[in-house]
């Protein structure tokens, strides 16, 4: 029995009364707690946990986090909390599968273990960076759609709506500007052949995101709505605005949030509690029936860090050990190097190697960290890549998996704050042809050969 | 009073605060403020040596990457703390006026981990800083930094949808009239320095180091 939103909106008005600040020192001083108590420890040498002892003891202090502090809610500045037994009920009744897709997309997404064999699902296309114009939009969508080793597509945002009225967050346009996005989308998978094909899109604020569904020319009931949580462990009303459309349409709920390091839990060994207290959060708070467990670091535009890969892999582990819930990694959707260039590729792959491996899916589209208004940043190469990436580590043990993130981070690390920034659709794909231009196909060859040396095993 | 003509035994007092400080050891910090308070040494040299050094040094450690967001946090409530108890033998008209900055993320964006990091290091660098949170319409910025008669106004944004809200705070400070009254600066993941020009904001961060390094540019070097 799951707790409903009534439950969840009546203890977010009469759950403790807290100063966010308080809230926020809270989770640094039981993180640092937790982390004696459990003996966690973070050692860079080792940027996966091999055994899986590690992942199962920052899964407890996680758990342990959670019900100790609960969630705050950013609206009513209460903290949310359910006890231990609300918290396994929850567990318990997340399905262990949920089906996405519609014809002959329809695809199962199911619970991952650790090394499974279990296919990962993969969303890619191109998240965040803005598009020029619809046509360009419509024909980047329509070859990522191509792209068989894809089982979904990310919505985009145009820079500006018939070429000349700004997108602004919170009005009329963000929500004009995400339908008629949306809309595109549906046409570029029909144009590819695969109507059914899962469509993702998550607009800044909740009215937007649910004017998006529409089972004729937007986002459908086969599809999931995001439902984020604020770092660190909070939630917002907005947030919740999204599970209850969700809930009251039979929608999946995807949740999504990441711990910081350097945040407020601080160090490696405090986010990756943060992401497994959150990803409880995004279950028992947000309703979720699937979720991101992330992490990002303050410090580098990049989500593949050393660091990161460990908080995220061991996060991810330690729910895939512990729990039958379905969980998405994702980690190699943020690189610091931007497409085109050989170090996208080495990060992206070493993310979503670390997520698929720990038992994750990965289903939040390719991108880079954006740095100002460049449009059409991004190919459908990168999502491909993502594809073969993620197919091609299902199976993989953790001991081959570190070896090849070993091989990768020594390939990238050093070069992350000064990471090449990459080139445009319109630079790195022919645009009469649409095909990729022969530097990029060369880097991209060069490097899928260097992976399958490594032990990859490409389907194609 | 400089630090050289403080005694040995002064010296050692105002270091032992400085280091409680650095170490987040608020009874040991309190204790030694009170010390030094009753200890003759003029309070208003001791908040310019041992608490500037202290900020100094979290400063340093957070570059370095031993210190992070909480421990800013702390050693800055900290500060706040020694600072009221030295300041009780300090006369109202002779406190130090601290330049004011009125912080938030704009309307629509909730992120804040960024916008948390930069409030917090320019409160350590000796700023007031006020955090007005996430999703700050353009008219509370303004009405909070005429309220507070602040010096600067600080614009975070995460999102290129929410960028264009930072613009806003601007052509609104012009429309009122205020544009002079107040310094503007701007951050976040996809902001550039070139969007700052375009906006004509008066400053840009890259990250909360170059921040911190640009409000002291545009507050402190005026004098």
């Amino acid at each position: 029995m799951r707790l409903t939103v009534s439950e969840i909106l009546l203890r977010s008005k009469e759950g403790p009364i807290i100063e966010e600040k308080q809230f926020d020192l809270s989770i640094f001083k039981k993180t640092q707690e937790l982390k004696k108590k459990y003996e966690i420890r973070y050692d860079p040498e080792h940027p996966i946990d091999v055994t899986g002892s590690l992942a199962d003891r920052v899964f407890q202090a996680g758990r342990e986090l959670f019900l100790d502090i609960g969630a705050y809610c950013t609206t009513t500045r209460r903290a949310i909390k359910v006890t231990e037994k609300e918290l396994d009920e929850e567990i318990a009744a997340c399905p262990e599968e949920i089906t996405l897709g519609q014809g002959q997309e329809l695809i199962r997404m199911v619970h991952r273990s650790v090394e499974g064999n279990e296919e990962p699902v993969v969303v890619a296309g191109i998240q965040t960076t803005p598009f020029s114009d619809e046509n360009m939009m419509f024909t980047i969508y329509r070859l990522c759609a191509q792209d068989r080793c894809v089982d979904g597509i990310w919505g985009g945002i145009l820079l500006k709506i018939d070429g000349q009225h700004e997108v602004i967050a919170g009005t009329p346009s963000e929500i004009y500007q995400y339908c008629k996005t949306i809309a595109i989308l549906r046409r570029a998978i029909e144009a590819a052949g695969r109507p059914g094909l899962i469509t993702i899109s998550n607009a800044p604020t909740s009215p937007a995101t649910i004017a998006m569904f529409d089972e004729k020319d937007g986002l459908r009931r086969s599809d999931y709505i995001e439902s984020t949580g604020m770092s660190e462990m909070k939630v917002a009303y907005d947030d919740l605005n999204r599970s209850a459309y969700g809930l009251a349409h039979g929608v999946p709920i995807h949740g999504t949030h990441s711990s910081v390091i350097g945040g407020f839990s601080a160090i490696p060994e405090g986010a990756a509690m943060v992401s497994v207290a959150a990803s409880l959060q995004l279950v028992a708070i947000h309703k979720a029936v699937c979720f991101r467990c992330g992490a990002v670091d303050s410090r580098i535009k990049s989500r593949v860090t050393r660091g990161q890969l460990w908080v995220a892999g061991t996060a991810i582990q330690g729910l895939s050990r512990n729990t039958k819930l379905i969980v998405d990694g994702s980690i190699g959707d943020h690189p610091a190097a931007g497409p085109g260039t050989k170090q996208y590729l080495y990060e992206s792959a070493a993310g979503h190697i670390v997520s698929t491996v720990m038992g994750a899916h990965s289903t939040e589209g390719t991108r880079k960290y954006v740095v100002g208004n460049t449009c059409n940043f991004g190919t459908p190469l990168e999502s491909r890549w993502m594809g073969e990436v993620c197919k091609a580590a299902a199976g993989m043990d953790r001991k081959q998996a570190e070896k090849i993130i070993k091989y990768l981070l020594n390939k990238y690390e050093s070069h992350l704050k000064d990471a090449p920034d990459g080139d445009t659709f319109e630079h790195l794909y022919d645009q009469r042809t649409l095909e990729p231009v022969s530097e990029y196909k060369r880097i991209y060859d060069e490097v899928k050969a260097e992976l399958h040396q490594l032990g990859l095993n490409f389907r194609n | 009073m400089e630090k050289g003509q403080l005694t040995p035994e002064e010296k050692s007092l105002l270091d032992s605060m400085e280091e409680a400080i650095i170490a987040l050891d608020e009874s040991q910090a309190v204790a030694v403020a009170e010390k030094v308070l009753s200890s003759g040494i003029d309070p208003k040299a001791a908040i310019r040596y041992a608490i500037a050094n202290a900020a100094v040094a979290v400063g340093e450690k957070f570059e370095a990457g031993e210190y992070f967001l909480p421990q800013l946090v702390i050693s800055g409530d900290l500060m706040d703390v020694v600072t009221k108890i030295l300041e009780r033998n300090i006369p109202q008209t002779e406190t130090e006026k601290k330049k004011i900055i009125v912080i938030g993320t704009v309307q629509g964006d909730v992120h804040s981990i960024g916008k948390n990091i930069v409030a917090t290091m320019l409160k350590s660098v000796g700023f007031h800083v006020v955090d007005l949170g996430v999703d700050v319409t353009s008219a509370t910025f303004i009405e909070k930094a005429k309220d507070l008669k602040a010096d600067m106004i600080a614009l975070s944004s995460l999102l290129t949808t929410t960028m264009p809200y930072q613009k806003e705070v601007i052509d609104d400070l012009v429309s009122m009239g205020l544009r002079d009254r107040f310094k503007v600066m701007i951050g976040g993941g996809p902001v550039t320095k070139a969007y700052a020009d375009t906006i004509r904001a008066d400053g840009y961060g890259r990250d909360a180091i170059e921040a911190v390094e640009d409000a002291k540019r545009l507050l402190l070097a005026e004098g």
